[in-house]
This record gives structure tokens, sequence and C-alpha cells, in this order.
């Protein structure tokens, strides 16, 4: 029987090749996104879970509250806090620190290998931090090779670069910014792609300049302290002891925030916004569930598409069910044919799938600028899915038809009298109506997204972007006593219009917070954000100065430039006012002698921070080169080697200063394509389904139509009967559509300080869009019915 | 076989009820080859479907073979249907998408029979239509004549108590439809299978022995026929 009613279903396909090859095609197409979507989701969620104590592992972190309401987070902790909660908490099992940093790393040139020398992120971690992470160890062990000092642990790639084999690499040695030389200890097999700890070369702690550090009062990022909880202890059960911890160590009643420490289970790490992690790629829950909501979307306008193609079909099947029931066929055993028939439409649809994600996948790769490799069959669990979704659209899909069909009186259908009602216009309707609501929402959505995409690319940030070239400069005293040589050097290179020496471009990721007194010795309860620059900072970015003028050359902190946000704050109305008032910052005391016009000093998710800007020349971090758009190749080339003849023992890094902005964006540019892909794929989707309807609606009306043929009405006429209905169902669903719509896009653009007005013209351009591809297929497909032959259509009875 | 007592049965519509069939009571004895004749729309096809279960009395009582058929479950009903009822339709309704071979075996498949018994009965069948060559065909590639042939083939190899036949040459030619009725009255007489036909056409009621005349939903007529 089986065997039988597959030949059959196959026959049938076959035979109405055109709406099987709509249902298959426009089901795969929705089948391979929803893959797509589920490889993206699950890598996603995969980060960080293959640690054999991931459910007991969590972070400190740090937490801010201040007085006006605001609220920072950092990943990072004090530098004594590890050790203070390794003696305060009986409920950890372990506590490690670990510190992230950078420097020049060199291996020395072996028989057969050339010097290999480079800038790297390197860490400095105890040894209990590989207690609590259980990577694998392919030569030595945390407990030896990282107690001592001077000694480095490497992962496998990290060796293979330096000394070309790691099998090499064991005792040789790794010199730190061309000072201390470091014996490899040990090697570590490398992190997967989908972990927050992209730990390449590890310091042992007790080298770590500043692990004595007895300051709770300044945090970084970089310094992380993770824990192990013990088993069977509940989080409940920290909340005392953090408390009491909390009262014992941060309690400088001077702060001008409230500190708090909390615990941040490993888990979280890669989806929690609020904290950073050395990966620097996060993925909010937020944004995940955002995807499945749109892939559920796809699989649902794809059954949509399937459930009505099926019914409209049905008719055509009635005999074949009605000489089937008088044979003795149970409705059952008719519903299971066409289940089954169902299930091998969605088994074609799935492999065509598997087909176009695997053809997509490598531009899934390149949205990530190529960080990420996927693979379609790389985790078994894809199968599990498969099936799952196999089942599920067999179901979902075909049980509305099969039921439809199972149903027909064998009298009747027997008699060729099941009339094109039986398969529930009130109900396709309805359908259509959903799916042309669902791609309404998604019109509307990714043309909200596109507009505050290019609202962002193109809002003035207040500063110039354009050919600004940052180059990072080694930081060692030696190094800093040629950084102004090496301007005047570069100020030679044609093509160079400005350069400036500074701890960070004004807007960017690197930023420092500290309190200040104003105009009297008490401090002022905010804290501004701060920037090294020297005089030609202002000039170099295009700042404009409000009042006043840019500071005067000089290596310490002798005058400030403050912004506007930060003389509102202090409720200075006229910036001429606060020219001449006496700030203390940073240890050092000078009067403001200008204010800046307000520009982004975060990206557009975030407000513009009060800010306080001077010359220090100990925490230039790099130099900022202002090009002749002309001929940039060239210059940059001059740069790079004035650099390398300037400092031979560190490693040229440069960075275009709009591109690095852009990273800044990566989640929404991500996002942003993710959304106009799938939304083309809905209405294509959509478009398929309606043609599908109308072939339907025409064969039943076809009669009719002949008939008010016959009774003089136009082609013309007829067609703008058919439209009629439809347009009216694209419109209801619209007004579906708007209020859902709205409240999506609304909650989207709140995520943005910097956005765009929300106006009615998205709407009722996707309104606009949704109407006309409903007219054009209409058209196209009613104009084939309207012209049909008269007689053809009469003669039957 | 068959007893029928007052059946009725009539559509409804807006409180007034237009009767298709009055007071049919007849009974249909094994071994029978009746046909059931009157102009059109005096209810001859809803009689056949009220006998072959598509379609339910009004009123009325149905015993077929000793059971009441209006207190039967949709189950038993098709139990009834594999075991006991052939139907032939002036369409044919053969199933467009199986070979011929195929469309005889469905009902053999409903039935539950084992392969190689499905395979000698559908061989021996084809043999006795002569289509052996044939059944590799699809419907559409064969004559209204050995379509029809086909659907008493499909009737028979279930083999059947009685077979229903709606105008079973209804869209055929005069030669054909000769072939078909030689056919239903050697079943008849050498197998022994209840007949019961609807007809046009008194030339064709004269294969049966016995002919039953409906006028506007009432039994006009019962005679036998001395064929």
């Amino acid at each position: 029987m089986f065997k039988l009613n597959l030949k059959i279903a196959l026959r049938n396909l076959w035979k109405y090749k055109g709406y099987t090859s709509i249902n298959v095609f426009g089901l795969a197409i929705g089948l391979a996104s929803c893959i797509l979507i589920f490889i993206f989701v699950r890598y996603q969620l995969s980060f960080d879970k293959d640690y054999a104590n991931g459910d007991r592992i969590y972070r400190m972190v740090t937490s801010w509250k201040y007085a006006d309401g605001n609220e920072f987070y950092s990943q990072g902790v004090p530098l004594p806090l590890p050790a203070a909660v390794r003696n305060d908490f009986s409920q950890f099992e372990k506590v490690a620190a670990i510190q992230q940093s950078s420097g020049i790393v060199k291996a020395k040139a072996l028989p057969g290998k050339a010097e290999v020398k480079k800038s790297e992120s390197i860490y400095y971690a105890e040894p209990s931090f590989f207690e609590i992470f259980d990577y694998k160890w392919l030569a030595g062990n945390p407990n030896q090779s990282l107690t001592a000092p001077n000694t480095v642990v490497l992962s496998e790639k990290a060796a293979n670069t330096y000394f070309g084999d790691w099998r090499k690499a064991i005792g040789n040695t790794l010199i730190l910014d061309n000072k201390t030389d470091f014996k490899v200890t040990g090697i570590i097999k490398d992190n997967p792609q989908n972990s927050s700890f992209p730990l390449e070369i590890i310091f042992s702690y007790v080298s770590f300049n500043s692990k004595n550090s007895k300051d709770w009062g300044s945090v970084s990022s970089s310094w992380e302290c993770y824990v192990l909880l013990k088993k069977g202890v509940l989080l409940s059960e920290l909340d005392k002891p953090i408390q009491q911890f909390l009262n014992k160590y941060e309690n400088d009643k001077d702060a001008s925030g409230k500190v708090g420490h909390t615990v941040q289970p490993l888990k979280t790490i890669h989806h929690n916004d609020n904290y950073g992690n050395f990966a620097n790629k996060y993925m909010p829950y937020k944004q995940i569930i955002g995807l499945v909501i749109i892939g559920l979307f796809l699989l649902l306008t794809a059954c949509i598409n399937f459930i009505n193609l099926a019914t409209a079909q049905a008719i055509s099947r009635s005999k074949e069910v009605g000489v089937r029931k008088v044979m003795g066929s149970r409705r059952k055993q008719l519903i299971w044919q066409f289940l089954s028939e169902t299930a091998l439409i969605t088994f074609i649809a799935l492999l065509l799938a598997c087909v176009l994600s695997e053809l997509t996948l490598p531009k899934m790769e390149n949205l990530f600028g190529g960080d990420v490799t996927f693979s379609l069959f790389g985790h078994p669990i894809i199968f599990v899915f498969l099936l799952v979704m196999l089942v599920v659209v067999s179901f979902l899909a075909g049980l509305y038809p099969a039921l439809i069909m199972s149903g027909f009186s064998p009298a009747l259908a027997i008699k060729n009298k099941v009339t094109a009602n039986a398969g529930g216009v009130g109900l396709r309707k309805t359908l259509v109506v959903v799916q042309f609501a669902i791609t309404a929402i998604l019109i509307i959505g990714t043309l909200v997204v596109i507009k505050q995409m290019s609202f962002i690319r193109n809002k003035s940030l207040g500063f110039d972007t354009q050919a600004i070239s940052l180059v990072s400069l080694p930081q060692d005293s030696l190094s800093k006593l040629k950084y102004n040589g090496f301007k005047e050097r570069l100020s030679g290179i044609k093509g160079v219009k400005n350069i400036s020496f500074c701890s960070a471009a004004p807007s960017s990721d690197s930023n420092n917070e500290t309190s200040f007194t104003y105009n009297s010795s008490k401090r002022v309860d905010f804290q501004a954000n701060v920037k090294a620059v020297d005089e030609a900072y202002f000039k170099t970015f295009g700042l404009q100065l409000i009042a006043g003028r840019p500071i005067a050359k000089s290596d310490t902190i002798k005058e400030f430039v403050v912004n506007e946000t930060l003389i509102k704050k202090l409720n200075v109305k006229n910036p001429n006012e606060a020219i001449g008032k006496i700030m203390t910052l940073w240890g050092g005391k000078g009067p403001i002698v200008g204010v800046v016009k307000d520009f982004n000093n975060y990206s557009l998710h975030e407000k513009i921070a009060p800010m306080a800007m001077f010359s220090r020349k100990s925490n230039y971090r790099g130099i900022a080169i202002k090009l002749d758009v002309a001929d940039i190749g060239n210059t940059m080339k001059q740069v790079e080697s004035t650099f390398n003849t300037m400092f031979p023992d560190y490693v040229y890094e440069n960075e275009f200063f709009d591109e690095n902005l852009k990273g800044f964006y990566e989640t929404e540019q991500i996002m942003g394509t993710l959304f106009k892909v799938f939304a083309s794929v809905v209405i294509f989707i959509s478009f398929i389904g309606l043609f599908g309807l109308i072939s339907f609606v025409a064969t039943q009306r076809t009669k009719e139509i002949a008939i008010r043929k016959v009774l003089g009405a136009s082609n013309l006429e007829l067609i703008k009967m058919l439209n009629n209905s439809f347009l009216w169902m694209v419109l209801i669903a619209n007004m579906v559509a708007w209020p859902v719509a709205y409240i999506f896009v609304k909650n989207w653009l709140a995520g943005f300080e910097y956005r765009i007005d929300l106006s009615i013209w998205p709407f009722i351009f996707a309104m606009l869009i949704s109407m006309s591809i409903t007219i054009i297929t209409v058209t196209l497909r009613s104009y084939r019915a309207a012209k049909a032959n008269t007689i053809d259509a009469l003669k039957y009875e | 076989m068959i007893e029928l007592k007052n059946i009725e049965k009539y559509y409804a519509n807006k409180g007034v009820k237009s009767y298709i069939l009055r007071h049919v009571t007849t009974s249909i004895k094994q071994g029978e080859f009746v046909s059931i004749m009157g102009p059109s729309g005096a209810g001859k096809s809803t009689l056949l479907n009220i006998l072959g279960m598509l379609e339910e009395p009004t009123y009325g009582e149905y015993h077929f073979m000793g059971e009441d058929v209006t207190a039967m479950k949709e189950r038993q009903r098709i139990e009834l249907y594999r075991n006991h009822i052939g139907f032939v339709f002036q369409a044919y309704h053969l199933i467009d998408e199986m070979t011929v071979a195929e469309n005889i075996e469905a009902p053999l498949l409903y039935k539950k029979i084992p392969g190689a018994e499905r395979k000698s009965r559908i061989a021996d069948v084809l043999d006795r239509f002569n289509m052996v060559a044939k059944k590799d065909l699809f419907p559409n590639q064969l004559s209204g004549g050995q379509q029809q042939l086909v659907g008493i083939a499909r009737a028979l190899v279930a083999q059947p108590s009685i077979i229903l036949a709606d105008e079973p040459t209804g869209n055929l030619q005069s030669a054909q439809a000769e072939q078909i009725m030689d056919l239903f009255k050697k079943l008849n007489q050498e197998e022994n299978i209840t007949i019961l036909q609807v007809t046009h056409s008194e030339k064709n009621a004269q294969y049966g022995n016995r002919i039953l005349t409906i006028e506007d939903g009432v039994i006009k007529e019962d005679v036998s026929v001395n064929g």
C-alpha cells in the first residue's frame, strides 16, 4: 500500500508540475532560511559551553550606581579583589585572576626559521584559572607551567607561529616588549571559534607588574576574576557574604558612585552586553530571539503557502478520494496518504533547502568578516533539527488539507459535485491575510532598519572621520623620548596635513572616567570622560570650540578644554563663564581655556558624556594623522617606513578612523543584512502563495467568468473584479500589521540614543509595495482566466 | 439480501420539503439482476446511492444481508464496501494516476490481501477481460469501453456479492455498451452475483430479470423480465 501510494504521490506531483515546483521552491526557500538561522543561533548559543564545570563557573564583575541614576558596569574588578575573595569566601572552590594586556612578542631566530615579532594580546593568568577551565594541555600542566615568574604558556597555534612547530617550543624563549625573557613551559590546545577566551599567549601571574597592587579605587575592564562555585552551593547563599565583602573593602566615603560586585554565570558572558569579554564578541539574547521569530515567520508563511495551494488543488483530487472510499478506504488511511504526500514534498524541499543553505553559508561567513566558519553538517544536532522540521512542516502544512480532502463525501465526489468552497475559502483568506500581515511587518521593519543605519552613517558626529589614520605607539620610556622626533619626521612627509598625539580618538571604545573638582575643592558628583591630547588634536579631528582656545603645548597637565555637556551638567549657562575656572583631575591642576562643541564620544547607542581634555604625554597611546585624500596609499607607506626606522623593535599598527567607527555598529550591520535578506524571502514566498491562490480562484470561477463574458463583461472589468477581493485582503493585512510592526520597530529604535523619528512613510510604503505586488500577480493570472475560451468553460456540466 | 422499508428522502428548504424518494419499499434477493428505470430526476440515482450507502435516507429502514444499515457505524460500512459491494460508475472513475493493474489492485490493498494472492487475482481478472497487454497503460490511454471494462474488473476483483452500477453504459457507444451488458449478464448467471443497475435504456434493461420503474420518487412498476 505504502509503495503504491508513494508512486501515486510522485505521479501526482509530476502531473501538476507547476504547483509542485511552486510548492517545493517556496518551501525550500523558507526551510533554507530556517536552516541558516538555526546554524547561526546554534553557533551563538554554543559559546563557552565546553567546560566540564561550566555551570559552576562565574565571573566577578563590578557595577557603579550614581546619585543621578546613571549606572555603569565593568567586567573587570580591582586588582586586590581576587586575593581578597579567595580569603573571605568559603563558597568558592577556586578563584583565579586573569589580566589582559598587549605587547610586542618576539621569538629569536632559530636554525631554519626567521625571527618572528608581533604585536599581540597577551594574558597574565593564575594557575588556578586552568583548574577552573579544563583546557587540554599538549605539554606541561597548570600547576607547574604557570607558577614560576618569567614563564609563558602558548596555544598550539601561537606556538606554531613563533617556533614553527609546537613540539619545538617547550624550553624556548619569548621576549616581551623587548625587555623580559619568558620561558615556554606549556602548550594548550587552541580555543574553538565559539569561545569568549581567545587565549594565545599566557604569562604566569607572578610576572604581572601590578600583581601586588592594593588599590581598590581603580578598575580596568582587562582585569577579570573567575571563580568556581563549590558543588551544591546556591547562588542565593552568596548574597550575604558579598554584602559583607563590599562593606569590608568597598567603603570609600569619598567615592562618587556606589560600587557593587556580583557574580556573572559563564554562560551569559557571550550574551550580556552590559559587560564585555576578552573576545569582544557578543550576541544579546534579544537579537537571537528576534532572529528566531523571523525564522518562525518564514516557516509560517511557507506553510501557509502550502496549505493554500494544497486545498486549492484538493478539488482535483476529489474523485480519487470518492473512489478510494467506495473501495473501502478509511478516512484515517486517506489522511495518512495525504500526510505522507506532504512529507514527501517537504522532504524534497528539505533536500533543496540543504543545497541552498550550503550555497549561502559563505555569504553568511562574510557577514562576520571571515572570523567564523559555518558548515551545514558540522554538528550532528542539525540532523535532529532537519527531522523536526520535516515532521513539523509536514503536519503544519499537511494536516489541514488532509482533513479537508479526506472529508469529501463520496457521493458528491463521484458525481464531481464537490464545491470549490469545500476547502474553506474563509480560512484560506484568513491565511493569506496573516501571510501578508507578516510580509508587511517585515517590510516596515526592513525599511526602518535601513533608514536608521543610513542615519547613523550620515549623522555628523561632531568631528572629522575622513582620511584619518590612527597609528599606535610603543609605551616604554625610551620610545617616549623619541615621540617628538617621530612627529617631526612625519610632518616632513608630503600628504600629511596634521598630526596629533592622543590617548584615544574622539569616539572610541577605550574610555577613561574620573572624578574631578571645578572651581572649588569639593569633588563634583559626576565623573568626566577624559582624553589626553596635544594642542593639534582639535585641528586634526576638526573639533569646534564654542568658547576660548585649544590647550597650549605641554607634556603635563596645564590647561583644560571641556565639552558643552560638562558645563551644562555643572549648570553653567554661558560657555564663556567657564573659561578661567580652575579644575583639578588626575593630580593635575589648571584653568579651563576652551569649551568644545559636543561630539559623540561613544557609539550612537549612548549619550554624549561630560568630557575633559588636557595634555599629558605619559598617556599618549597613539598618533592621529590627517592625510591628504589624494595619495593616501603612498603617504601611509612612508609613515610605515618612518615608524620602522624610529621604533625597530616594535610592530607597526595602523587603523583608519572611519573603519574603526564602523565596528561600533557591527551587530546592527549584521542584523540589518539579515533583515533585508529574510524580508525579501518572505515577500517572495508570499508572492508565490498569492499566485497559487489566484490561480485557484480563477479556476474556481471559470464558469462565472465565462457567463459574465457572455453577458458582455470586458477583460478589464473581469480583471478588476478578481483584483478587488484580493486588494481588500491586503488592506486588512496591513491594518493588522501596522500596530505590531510599530511595537517592534519602536523597541528596536529605543536601543539608539540618536535615532530617526518614526514617520508614517515606512508604513505607507509597505502597503504600497504589498498592494502593487498583489495587483501585478493577480492581473497576470486573471488576464489568462479572462482571456480563456468561453465555450470551454461552459460546455462541461 | 436487500430489504427496503418505507424509504423516504427529502431536502428541506425554507420549510418546504422537496421529496426525492417516497415510500420506497422493496426487496432484492441474492442472484437477481435488477434494472432501475425512470425519467431524469425521478430519484433513480438517489435510490442507488442509498443502496450503496453513499447517502442516508431521511426515513425508513434498510437491511443489507440482515443487518440494519442505518444503525451501522462507519467502520462496519467500510467493511461492507471491502467485502460485499462493488461500484461501477457512468464516468468510470478510474484513478488517473494509476495504471490499469494498479487500479485493479487498489481494492485488494484495502482488503489487506497478501501480495502473492493479489498478483494472481489481478492476472486472473486481466486474463478474463483480455486486457493483459494493457495492464501498464494509464486510463487516459484507453477507449471509453476499455476504461469501463477496467472499472468492472476493479469492482469484481474483490469478489463482491453485489455490483451497483450507475448508468454503466451511459458514456459508451452501442457496440461497447452491448459488450458490457453481456458481461453483466454472464456474471449474473455464471457467478450468481447480484447486479443492480440504473439505466435509461429499455434495451439494456432487458438484460436483467427485473425492472423497477420510478417516477417522482415513487415505485410505479415492478415487473420481471423473462429474458
